[in-house]
């Protein structure tokens, strides 16, 4: 641009360049622009039913529930298992398996992370419905 | 302005930018005031996750909003605890409705008790799927192929 090279003979009117400016705000409102409707990502789960039906003491002796116990811990069908070892066994559990519906049961103590780990190692093994056990 | 109104020179006349500077500055501060507005009196850092499924967000969601000290915020309004069935019930028990999806967006470190706790008032009063809104954990994908298709759909 000559202009900024022309140096001020007129007097002290010299205009900045603002171009890299608006190079800068540019970017910073695409990135804003961009931002704002970033999409959501979440897990869905099925709530248990409110009104459960009063006979069904291990109607479905097949089903898998994921249990997570305070300190970090998790079992598959009451049977303790490593938390490195948790997606493993659920992938061995689900890629033969038909119906991709898990049950994962919360300990009160526990935290929500854990329990969203949990789901979420599930989601990779191929579960498709999570159902989320009552309290 | 005295160069605007010069251009003798040639076709090089250089476009008045300012302007265009002006509406660029008010639409980043819109944006810049806009953006915590969203999320205005409701903090809470959702769980990391990697196999997530995306949600783009729409008109008529419903979020339940749950902050680290086990507060409720129904689409980012305070909401007192005892009052969340009675307007989830509002909004979920009319006639007609034909989706029953909540996202419900909890602080990662909550007891979980507090969550289950909110999902049982859920599901007590007609929502019957909860998305639990997640982060995706920095440079991971999700390992559902489904997720990855289309980034923007269902």
């Amino acid at each position: 641009m000559g202009m900024s090279t022309g140096g001020g003979g007129g007097g002290l009117t010299n205009e900045i360049n603002v171009t890299p400016m608006i190079d800068v705000l540019l970017v910073l409102l695409v990135i804003f622009m961009i931002i704002v409707p970033m999409s959501r990502k979440a897990i869905d789960t099925q709530l248990p039913d409110p009104n459960p039906q009063p006979a069904q003491p291990n109607a479905n002796p097949d089903q898998i529930v994921l249990e997570v116990l305070p300190d970090d811990k998790y079992a598959i069908n009451k049977e303790p298992i490593d938390k490195a070892k948790v997606f493993e066994r659920l992938k061995s559990i689900y890629d033969p398996r038909p119906e991709k519906i898990i049950f994962v049961k919360g300990d009160t103590m526990t935290t929500y992370a854990n329990v969203v780990w949990a789901m979420d190692q599930a989601r990779g093994a191929g579960v498709k419905v999570i159902g989320l056990a009552p309290k | 302005m005295g160069m605007s109104t010069g251009g003798g020179g040639g076709v090089k006349a250089d476009p008045n930018v300012t302007p265009m500077i002006d509406v660029m500055l008010v639409l980043l501060i819109i944006f810049m005031i806009t953006i915590p507005q969203i999320n205005a009196g409701f903090t809470a850092v959702p769980p990391e996750g990697q196999n997530l499924k995306p949600h783009p967000e729409e008109d008529g969601d419903q979020v339940l909003g749950i902050d680290d000290q086990g507060r409720y915020y129904l689409n980012k309004q305070p909401v007192r605890n005892e009052d969340l069935e009675t307007l989830v019930r509002e909004i979920y028990g009319v006639e007609g409705r034909d989706d029953y999806i909540m996202y419900v967006k909890a602080h990662k470190d909550l007891q979980y008790l507090k969550v289950i706790d909110a999902m049982d008032k859920l599901s007590k009063n007609g929502v019957r799927v909860a998305a639990l809104i997640s982060e995706q954990s920095p440079g991971t994908e999700s390992l559902v192929e489904s997720d990855r298709l289309r980034p923007g759909g269902n």
